[in-house]
């Protein structure tokens, strides 16, 4: 799989936004009046959980694709999203406890959508453990296919068992200034174009790698 | 061979085979017992009420001692290499997963009617003033808990070493069941139903989404 141009852009798009995104996060938008400084990390915060959520989505999608077609590629695909998806969720799970710590003077409290991201980072572990056990034969790559798709008919679930049982809740909408609401937009989009660059570049290693290995079975 | 036929003699061939033999449900029920008893040990009994918040704990040893049993599904199979057989019988490869699943119903049913007991006797648990709703309540949860488990186990049969995954596939997908089961228990124990609908559906939704989500995926999650 050659999606070389691609991924020179992506990574270009993700550089530049990133930069712009960095430079307003730190000396364009003014900070929060109660939380000051600390509510920055929401300009991360937030995106890394859309790009997550958007990631693991995709990964079913691709799973479900390699089980129909049998094509290596999706496979490559799917993994490359679950791994990746896993980076972003990791990133909620370590700043959402810096930024509750400044917020609700905890490092961990037991709120619906840090929990459920929570819930998510040990199916998902899990997800990997499944692969690393295994080897990189197609079995190997059917089994995960599954767990991918169990994993995420869970989700929904997850959600609302978790949102029933706590009782601490996120603000429901968050009304932000202009300066904050387009450092957000820029944010979002250098995550989401960072992610989808690593994704990109992860797939094409994946699937060179089975195909290499698969040249070595022969 | 009618698929419902199928279905039973799956399922009968297994409830023999673990009766006679005994060794996954063995460990798992004294498992099951063992667990309750440390599990006492760890709790002052002078502070904690376990009548008032004891049903989780009840639902963690079930957790625990059935993957003792339900890790196991396929692992004899694939040992013997008779999943072949199975796989090249003519019948729907959902026939097979319905079988174990109802193998793994009925032991996890036994394995509750043993908690129960136990829960009444050694730690003065009030699980018998409203029995009945504790069956349906329980019996619902395990139709997910053990449709869950069929499938992942289908997936660890498959990979050298795998049954140790088991339960680090199963425990985070189960998160929610645990949740519902837990709150239903203890509602159930208190005799208080504010709230319970809606663990109820959760349940419900939770049975029918593993329940004929792997009528599909089996399929591909046991080919040879």
């Amino acid at each position: 799989m050659d999606f070389r141009k691609w991924r020179i852009l992506l990574w270009a798009i993700a550089a530049a936004l990133n930069a712009a995104g960095l430079y307003m996060v730190f000396f364009f938008v003014p900070a929060e009046m109660t939380m000051g400084e600390v509510q920055k990390i929401f300009y991360y915060h937030v995106p890394s959980a859309i790009s997550a959520y958007v990631l693991f989505a995709l990964a079913f999608a691709f799973s479900l694709l390699f089980l129909w077609k049998e094509e290596p590629l999706w496979d490559s695909l799917a993994h490359a999203c679950a791994e990746v998806g896993w980076v972003f969720i990791t990133v909620v799970l370590v700043t959402g406890p810096i930024w509750g710590r400044a917020a609700w003077g905890k490092w961990w409290v037991w709120e619906p959508r840090l929990t459920t991201a929570l819930v998510l980072w040990l199916m998902y572990t899990a997800y990997f453990l499944l692969r690393l056990f295994s080897g990189h034969d197609a079995r190997t790559a059917r089994v995960a296919a599954v767990m991918a798709i169990v994993a995420f008919f869970d989700v929904p679930i997850v959600h609302f068992a978790i949102k029933w049982w706590g009782s601490i809740v996120h603000p429901p909408k968050v009304s932000l200034e202009p300066a904050m609401r387009l450092t957000f937009l820029v944010t979002s989009a250098a995550v989401l174009s960072l992610a989808a660059a690593l994704t990109l570049t992860r797939a094409s290693l994946g699937f060179d790698e089975a195909r290499s290995l698969a040249e070595e079975a022969q | 061979m009618n698929y419902w036929r199928a279905v039973w003699m799956i399922f009968a061939k297994d409830f023999r085979e673990e009766v006679r033999r005994k060794e996954n449900l063995a460990a798992s029920f004294f498992f099951a017992f063992l667990a309750l008893v440390l599990f006492y040990f760890s709790v002052d009994p002078t502070r904690v009420d376990l009548g008032q918040s004891g049903a989780g704990l009840l639902w963690l040893v079930i957790l625990f001692a059935g993957n003792l049993f339900m890790g196991n599904t396929f692992r004899k199979e694939t040992e013997t290499g008779t999943l072949q057989a199975l796989l090249l019988a003519p019948v729907d490869r959902s026939a097979i997963y319905l079988g174990k699943f109802l193998v793994n119903l009925a032991f996890l049913l036994m394995l509750e009617a043993l908690i129960l007991v136990f829960a009444f006797i050694l730690l003065a648990m009030p699980v018998g003033e409203h029995l009945g709703w504790l069956a349906v309540v329980w019996f619902l949860v395990s139709i997910g808990y053990s449709a869950v488990g069929t499938l992942l186990s289908s997936l660890v049969a498959q990979i050298r070493g795998g049954h140790v995954l088991f339960p680090l596939l199963a425990f985070p997908v189960l998160i929610p069941l645990l949740i519902a089961a837990s709150s239903l228990t203890q509602d159930v124990m208190i005799g208080q139903s504010a709230g319970s609908v809606r663990w109820l559906q959760l349940v419900g939704l939770f049975d029918t989404i593993f329940l004929v989500a792997p009528l599909f995926l089996f399929e591909y999650a046991i080919e040879e």
